[in-house]
């Protein structure tokens, strides 16, 4: 009786794949054509302004802390978990590195990787050996590596302008072009070749799409989702270093609400929240539309708190174009 | 007897596309009887009390209520009509009360709020109907025994007028006191002059709390109103029917090495400690009716869910409990019984459902796409699959070509014991036939291969031995060219050992030398 009732939908659904190959590739034509409106549109607004070589360059820079972190959500978000805590990571993991800058840079690199992975670890412990919500469990760590960084420097910023390497990660530039743009695009290939060509990335995908039937195929579950959440605690450490060496120190309430910008450019993208289906194409162009979005509102002059509320319905209607066909 | 019938069904038919369901099924039901609807898995029997019960509507025939017809209409008019189904899992709500459980739905108000007095007086009232005012109305349902949640069950198909109380295999989880009970429970509804319609697996309950019995094979009613005390064996005949399709290629002889070795395999309470062999070139059958633990007894062999005894040795090789991966890597497969919950990725293209377990092959350095395609393009083909597009995604293929991305999987995999759990379900017959030809080729080119199907005619046509389960035991072991579904049958039924005598075919059971 199941069968007919899927056979009906299958029918259904084939019509309807006539006109449009398949959803994901839906969304991200849709993104295509969201930029190319947003270009023309920031064109019309502020010819002067908006699509200029320094303003495009300005606008990357700034996607690229994002972009960093989106796409280690893209991972975690495919095996239908979330990380919420990795805007507090970001400040916790500055932070730490920030301590140990009399040291040297590469103290500041290493501690900073090294304490994000940690808290990620304590992430993936938490929910893969756990078994807690990943919603619970990355919430208590956003709460919690928000504390840890605001205790490490007694609440005050701590000054990174006296390291030459660290500020490379803000000012420098590679063949011309900002290093950061240049980490945000190495990642995101990476993260592509990783996902769509390599047996680790389909087992993500798998575990998010049907756990039982990725366990039935010999899928080392548990281990998967262990892993996604150690990745994005990495990236988070990355993130950090790319957000210190912009801003030239290391802030305890630096990266807030990056988690929802990193989850808001990831599922805009196409990823489904509900896990089986990511895109790391579709990622990239998300936190690219992200961007683009906020500098325009920013050159129109738009207060800060209407950007958040264009930000929030936004989300939602990327949430809404999604949803499932039937509950 | 001439008391008009309370339940009157004449020639109901329910077509699905390319599957009859109900094949003109006639069943009379009178006042204050209790008539028992039997039949093997697929007989027809829950689409016939769906039909009833308004789940779904029927595609012919007519269905009377004390005269008034109530085909094609909804549940709730259904149960607004007085006709109370109960189905096999029972579906309260394990964390609330009794009282909340009776009352979910159509609670009392008074003044917006719920009137919880008036629902706790109540649900005494229907606690003492059914004879077990002791349960405290107040008690959460997940405190109470199987028993004492199936009384709940009666209790809240009561709290509506019932005439007709419809029960699908209502002992299935009680034990032999508790369904004492459960009888007392009903025949004091009988004396109220409800009708009762009791589906059963255990024969031996017919005679004990049944007036008459209804036997269904195939969707049809085979005969209708037999007095409850024919004899078991009788009904059984009436079950299994003489029409046996020349579906099956030659069967595959068996006889090689043993490949697969299980001692003492135990995961309580569904499997009780199970050996046997599985050897080269063998297709070996699990029969035993549905909850019998055949599925169970796979899963724990292959490590989904973890035993708790025993040993399971493939080719000379122990596999740790729980391990799905390693029992992979050491030549296993499992096509599990539910394809789209347990098996496939419906999103997913048919490339990387038939990869998952080994896409490592394929990698070097990054996954090569094209070999990948390429292999796993020339087992679809190979198996006949349609569509045999490899980029098609799983969710559009029938039950059959899912089936066969499953082989194509482990062929590809080229696992030496294959497990198939209901290989058969949801797949037409055409392309049963080829199932059966692909799994037999498979055997004979050296594979081990265990089936369970709740089809014994499957298992006759298709295995070289059959194992029996009844109750998460196995009890017999046939040859397949010998045994007669009628051994089977009796052999999967509780409440029919007392006719087993030492028949020619079955030695002794596996399960009994433990």
């Amino acid at each position: 009786m199941s069968t007919t009732s899927t056979d009906a939908h299958t029918a259904g659904e084939r019509s309807w794949r006539l006109a449009l190959p398949s959803t994901m590739r839906l969304q991200e034509y849709t993104l295509v054509g969201v930029i190319v409106a947003l270009l023309v549109a920031g064109t019309i607004l502020k010819p002067d302004t908006f699509l200029t070589t320094d303003n495009v360059r300005a606008m990357l820079t700034q996607a690229s802390v994002v972009g960093v972190l989106a796409i280690g959500m893209t991972f975690v978000i495919a095996t239908s978990g979330i990380d919420l805590s990795v805007g507090s990571i970001v400040a916790a993991a500055g932070v730490a590195g920030g301590l140990v800058i009399d040291s040297g840079a590469w103290a500041f690199f290493l501690v900073c990787f090294g304490f994000a992975l940690l808290l990620g670890t304590v992430n993936a412990t938490a929910i893969a050996v756990g078994r807690v919500v990943p919603f619970i469990a990355t919430l208590a760590m956003l709460a919690i590596a928000r504390g840890l960084a605001l205790q490490m420097s007694d609440k005050r910023p701590i000054s990174l302008i006296s390291s030459e390497p660290v500020r490379w990660f803000g000012t420098g530039e590679i063949i011309g072009q900002p290093v950061s743009i240049w980490i945000f695009l190495a990642v995101t290939v990476v993260g592509w070749i990783l996902l769509n060509r390599t047996r680790y990335g389909r087992h993500v995908v798998s575990v998010g799409g049907n756990r039982e039937a990725a366990r039935i195929a010999g899928v080392p579950v548990r281990r998967t989702v262990f892993s996604v959440y150690c990745l994005s605690g990495l990236l988070a450490g990355l993130a950090a270093i790319l957000l210190s060496g912009r801003l030239a120190s290391a802030s305890p309430v630096s990266g807030e609400l990056l988690e929802l910008d990193a989850i808001g450019a990831t599922v805009i993208g196409g990823t489904s929240l509900a896990g089986g289906r990511a895109t790391i194409v579709g990622t990239f162009m998300g936190v690219v539309v992200f961007a683009m979005i906020f500098n325009l509102l920013t050159q129109l002059d738009l207060a800060t708190e209407w950007q958040q509320i264009v930000k929030g319905v936004i989300i939602l209607a990327a949430v809404l174009i999604q949803r499932p066909e039937r509950i | 007897m001439s008391t008009p019938a309370l339940l009157e069904v004449r020639g109901l038919t329910k077509e699905y596309p390319g599957v009859r369901a109900l094949a003109g099924v006639d069943l009379d039901v009178r006042h204050g009887e209790v008539h028992c609807l039997v039949g093997p898995n697929g007989a027809g029997k829950s689409t016939l009390i769906k039909c009833i019960s308004g789940v779904v509507d029927p595609t012919e025939g007519t269905i009377l209520l004390d005269g008034e017809s109530i085909a094609g209409g909804s549940p709730s008019a259904a149960i607004g009509r007085g006709v109370a189904t109960i189905y096999q899992e029972l579906d309260l709500v394990a964390d609330l009360s009794v009282t909340d459980n009776i009352f979910l739905g159509h609670e009392f108000r008074r003044r917006g709020l719920l009137d919880r007095a008036r629902m706790r007086r109540e649900t005494t009232e229907l606690l003492r109907r059914v004879g077990h005012e002791s349960i405290a109305p107040t008690t959460r349902v997940s405190d109470l025994r199987p028993a004492g949640q199936q009384v709940v069950s009666i209790a809240r198909s009561l709290s509506h007028e019932v005439r007709l109380l419809i029960m699908d295999e209502p002992s299935a989880i009680l034990d032999d006191s508790e369904i004492e009970t459960l009888f007392d429970v009903v025949r004091r509804l009988t004396a109220e002059g409800v009708g009762v319609v009791y589906i059963s697996h255990r024969l031996d309950e017919i005679s004990r709390i049944g007036d008459r019995v209804t036997v269904l094979r195939e969707g049809a009613t085979v005969v209708s109103g037999l007095p409850a005390s024919t004899p078991a064996d009788e009904l059984v005949t009436h079950m299994v029917g003489s029409s046996f399709e020349q579906l099956f290629p030659e069967r595959a002889v068996g006889g090689g090495r043993v490949l697969l070795e299980v001692r003492g395999l135990q995961r309580l309470p569904d499997v009780k400690p199970a050996s046997f062999e599985l050897h080269a070139g063998e297709v070996l059958g699990i029969a035993g009716l549905v909850g019998a633990g055949r599925s169970e007894l796979l899963r724990a062999l292959y490590g989904v869910d973890r035993r708790d005894a025993g040993e399971v040795i493939i080719d000379g090789e122990a596999l740790p409990a729980g391990r799905p991966d390693r029992a992979i890597a050491a030549g296993m497969g499992l096509a599990p019984e539910d394809r789209k919950s347990q098996a496939l990725l419906l999103e997913w293209d048919l490339v990387k459902n038939v990869t998952l377990p080994d896409v490592a092959r394929f990698q070097r350095g990054v996954i090569r796409v094209r070999a990948e395609r390429e292999a796993v393009q020339t087992q679809l083909d190979a198996l006949h699959t349609t569509p045999s597009d490899g980029s098609r995604r799983a969710r559009e293929l029938s039950g059959g070509n899912q089936q066969k991305v499953v082989l194509a999987r482990w062929l590809l995999k080229e696992c030496k014991v294959l497990l198939l759990d209901e290989p058969t379900r949801g797949v037409d017959v055409g392309a049963k036939a080829e199932l059966f030809r692909i799994v037999t080729d498979l055997a004979r080119e050296g594979l081990g291969v265990i089936v369970v199907s709740s089809e014994i005619e499957e298992l006759r046509g298709l295995c070289t031995r059959i194992l029996v389960m009844r109750e998460g035991e196995l009890v017999a072991e046939l040859d397949a060219a010998e045994a007669s579904e009628l051994d089977v049958l009796r052999h999967a039924m509780p409440g029919t050992q007392q006719m087993v005598t030492s028949g020619a075919s079955e030695s002794d059971a596996p399960g009994k030398e433990a």
